[in-house]
């Protein structure tokens, strides 16, 4: 089935400050894809393109107005009648949502949930309830689940599984089209591959058409034939994917190609940003004793409802000042529980973590004298920024905290400054809501700038940013490595992060340390056979030079 | 939380104890942790109940016989009959151990054991408490649901405007409007006409007009919460994103909202539901007492103007009781309706 966008465009009416106005979405944007064909359309947060994947099915809230021929098999979608339209709505197209995040409704069972949509276009074998449990069963089937997962409720699936289910469900009414927005955002990378697998096994089987949406640029062009490029409600680039990614031409492009490195490519080693900022490998301290942070042996237990969980087996680790350090590791490998032990916010079953050879105090006064010097940046930072507090505020709370004694206000302005936030003064009064994602980041970063820390323990830093943002941010924190001489230890599920700005590389698996040593030996050299899946996972386009050095490792 | 994975990647997925959800497993040692809440709260209401009016001033012998004449020696004989001339201690014990028994003591006023007295009243309050809750519950409930669907449009305004000038308004003086506004066509007190002597449906409908009244003034002053709380929990489930996968299916509008976005909305008001008609029977003091309503209420009253210790006492371990029954199956209704609770 076709599916083509005739110079469509797309407006919200919204309410500001200045009264209300129309915000332009989607801008005369033409678009077609030939039944079987695969595009995937990339972009940035507020790009239109979830707007234009929408509109497919009509899916706009009432704010909106379309212009323009939205046509799926020759009929206009924005003329049809809503019960005309209705009876569209997933037999002839259907969407795969984020599944793993609110998509699902929670108090329904999976099996009432997918039924729901055959019994709403009931035909043939599926007007009676027997003839759609078989189908159900079928369905889950298709996207390799076990059919008991049918009477579970979406709480008590991962978030791979949630994601097989919307497909499972997206499937349901044997659909032409489907659109798939995001639908590997928020899962981690080994997850991520067994989704997509699943995903482009079923178009291809089936010759569906595939429109898919994602801000990450490797995700499509490992999945879809064509690449288009959305910014500002217009499509910028357009092409075949290897064409897309291999050779950008639009500027907007060629930041979102590289804002994903490529894992063995030189230029992006330790090398971020438009500015370009690079940063030298830091030397392995010669006396290993030196002011360090260490943890040393470190076990974390849980136990939940009478059975243990070990989310911390044993681990050591430390870095030096001066030293990026990356954590590397599947959601559920125990990295942010070993972060909260190295900030003392989690008492250690056994072991000890140590900076400058002595251990993590106990005691409230030299336990608060310890944070000062090791500090935080959470992933989120819509969220880890107090929505009520101005900028100015957030950052001198550290200082009050700790009653440190200098000039407040210069103090403030300074971390700002540190984090790139220029001029201060003019950052004071706003509140987060006014920042965007990445000043708020720099924001969270100044918070902890300002108490002159000696490492920072960053988790995710830049997981919920965009695209160029994303680098921006990792050029800062090369910037302070430079500049400043902190340690950092960053906590990723990303990989190409830890080949763009770190030393070392450890990779955690199953709350042990599997594998560890310089970036380059251990990405490009693995040894240990979880390495090397986490590498063969991430999505083509990005691991091009992977193979050879995988190769290289072979011969 | 595991995956199905692809062979190639079998050794490396997180291995969970077990991947099947534990549903009801965990059930008995829920309802022993909130059974256990429960009894700990129903046994400091008890204690509670006992030493709350006993620090109270004021002789309950000398009020009784206020305006009577009354020689020391009768004084002395009322007080040994109540058991008032023994020490705390031993009232405290025998007070126990009649609860025991299931009696809460006998009334100085009526002359007669409170739990009867309790008893033939408590029918009367649950008829009158019973409907004005499930009208109240279903009409603010329901109102809530469509001004949150619709929000901001005239019905909106229109609706959580009216119930909140209903809210803010003193129970007794609606009730006293109420009785000046109908009093002619309807009945204003008490349960059954006087002399009437109706069996069969003649009775209940005396008894319904008896309660049109009564029922409108607790219906009125209550349902703007139940309202309230609908419309604000109705609002956030409405940007969810699992409406939009239900729209996507091609459900219309209304199977949107009642099939997906109610269920939802209805969790956070369980909660209120039950704590509020636990209040319910304790607060149709004020109505019963303007309709002269032969129930709990104004036995109440009648006890507080007495005042009728033994009468007191009773009530309020029946009143704290009740909220604290209330509460614990509003534990119990929540774990049924919300799935996610059982994993918890």
């Amino acid at each position: 089935m076709e599916l083509e966008w005739r110079d469509v465009s797309i407006a919200y009416r919204i309410r500001d400050n200045d009264g209300p106005r129309s915000l332009q979405a989607v801008d005369h944007v033409t678009l077609k894809i030939p039944s079987g064909g695969t595009v995937g359309i990339a972009g940035e947060s507020g790009c239109g393109k979830s707007t234009l994947a929408m509109s497919v099915l009509r899916l706009l809230p009432k704010t909106s107005t379309i212009t323009g021929d939205i046509l799926l098999d020759g009929q206009d979608v924005s003329s049809m009648s809503f019960g005309q339209l209705r009876a569209v709505r997933w037999t002839e197209a259907s969407i795969v949502f984020q599944g793993a995040m609110n998509s699902l409704n929670p108090v329904r069972k999976i099996r009432w949930q997918i039924a729901e949509a055959l019994e709403l276009h009931s035909k043939g074998s599926w007007k009676d309830e027997k003839g759609r449990n078989a189908r159900v069963d079928e369905l889950l089937t298709l996207v390799d689940l076990p059919v008991s997962k049918a009477e579970s409720y979406p709480h008590e699936l991962s978030g791979g599984q949630k994601q097989r289910v919307m497909i499972a469900m997206a499937m349901a009414c044997d659909p032409d089209v489907i659109v798939a927005d995001e639908p590997t955002t928020a899962l981690d990378v080994i997850v991520q591959a067994q989704v997509l697998d699943v995903l482009t096994a079923l178009v291809r089987e089936r010759n569906l058409t595939l429109v898919m949406i994602s801000h990450d640029l490797s995700v499509l062009a490992s999945t879809c034939e064509r690449l288009v490029v959305m910014s500002e409600g217009r499509i910028i680039e357009e092409g075949p994917s290897a064409q897309v990614m291999g050779n950008p031409q639009h500027e907007h492009t060629k930041e979102l190609a590289a804002a994903f490195p490529t894992i063995g490519d030189p230029s992006s080693r330790l090398r971020v940003g438009r500015a370009g900022v690079t940063s030298k490998p830091s030397e392995p301290d010669a006396d290993g004793r030196a002011a360090r942070l260490e943890v040393r042996d470190v076990t974390v237990d849980f136990s939940t409802r009478g059975s243990k969980v070990r989310a911390v087996d044993h681990v050591s680790l430390s870095c030096a000042p001066g030293e990026i350090v990356a954590l590397v590791g599947q959601s559920g490998s125990g990295k942010t529980t070993l972060a909260r032990t190295i900030l003392g916010l989690q008492q250690p079953t056994s072991g000890e973590v140590f900076v400058d050879g002595k251990p993590l105090p106990r005691r409230r006064k030299a336990l608060r004298d310890y944070r000062r010097r090791v500090q935080f940046v959470p992933q989120d930072p819509a969220a880890s920024l107090n929505p009520k507090l101005t900028v100015y505020e957030a950052i001198a709370e550290g200082l009050r905290i700790h009653r440190v004694p200098d000039d407040e206000r210069e103090r403030v302005a300074e971390a700002l400054r540190q984090a790139e936030l220029e001029p201060p003064e003019r950052f004071f009064g706003s509140i987060p809501q006014e920042l965007s994602g990445g000043q708020r980041q720099r924001v969270v970063i100044a918070g902890a700038l300002a108490l002159r820390p000696e490492y920072l323990i960053a988790d995710e830093p830049v997981a919920s940013l965009d695209a160029s943002v994303r680098g921006e941010v990792l050029a800062l924190l090369l910037t302070l490595k430079n500049t400043l001489g902190l340690g950092a230890l960053v906590i990723t599920h990303d990989l190409g992060l830890a080949w763009n700005i770190a030393d070392r590389v450890l990779v955690m698996h199953q709350g042990r340390i599997v594998e560890s040593g310089p970036v380059e030996q251990v990405l490009l050299d693995p040894q240990h056979d979880y390495t090397k899946t986490l590498l063969r996972v991430v999505p083509a386009g990005v691991t091009r030079d992977v193979n050879r050095g995988a190769s290289r490792a072979d011969g | 939380m595991s995956d199905a994975v692809p062979s190639a990647l079998a050794p490396h997925e997180a291995v969970t104890p077990s991947d099947e959800p534990i549903r009801g497993a965990s059930l008995g040692r829920y309802l022993a942790t909130k059974a256990l809440g429960a009894a700990i709260s129903l046994l400091m209401v008890v204690v509670l109940g006992f030493f709350a009016f006993r620090i109270l001033p004021g002789d309950p012998v000398l009020s009784m016989t206020r305006g009577r004449m009354v020689t020391p020696e009768e004084i002395a004989r009322l007080r040994r009959e109540f058991g008032l001339d023994q020490p705390l201690v031993v009232q405290f014990g025998r007070y126990l151990a009649d609860l025991t028994r299931g009696d809460l003591g006998t009334s100085f006023f009526y002359n007669a054991p409170v739990s009867r007295l309790i008893a033939e009243r408590a029918g009367s309050t649950l008829l009158l408490t019973g409907t004005a809750a499930v009208i109240s519950i279903v009409l603010g409930l329901w109102l809530g649901q469509r001004a949150a669907w619709k929000r901001n449009s005239g019905f909106d305004k229109a609706t959580t405007g009216l119930a909140l000038v209903f809210w803010s308004v003193p129970t007794f003086w609606l009730g006293l409007l109420l009785l000046m506004a109908f009093g002619g066509p309807l009945p204003t007190g008490g349960m059954i006409t006087p002399g009437l002597n109706a069996t069969g449906f003649a009775y209940v409908v005396d008894v319904a007009r008896h309660l049109v009244l009564p029922v409108a003034a607790m219906v009125a002053v209550t349902y703007a919460q139940y309202l309230m709380t609908m419309r604000s929990s109705m609002l956030e489930e409405m940007t969810a994103d699992y409406l939009t996968t239900a729209r996507a299916k091609g459900l219309n509008e209304d199977g949107v909202r009642t099939k997906h976005a109610v269920p939802n909305a209805l969790l956070p008001t369980v909660t209120i539901i039950f704590m509020t008609l636990g209040h319910l029977i304790g607060g149709a003091i004020t109505v019963e007492t303007v309709f002269s309503w032969p129930g709990l209420g104004y036995l109440t009253y009648q006890a507080l103007s007495a005042p009728d210790l033994p009468l007191l006492q009773g009530t309020f371990v029946v009143f704290s009781s009740i909220v604290v029954i209330m509460n614990f199956l509003a534990d119990l209704v929540y774990r049924v309706l919300d799935p996610r609770l059982k994993a918890a």
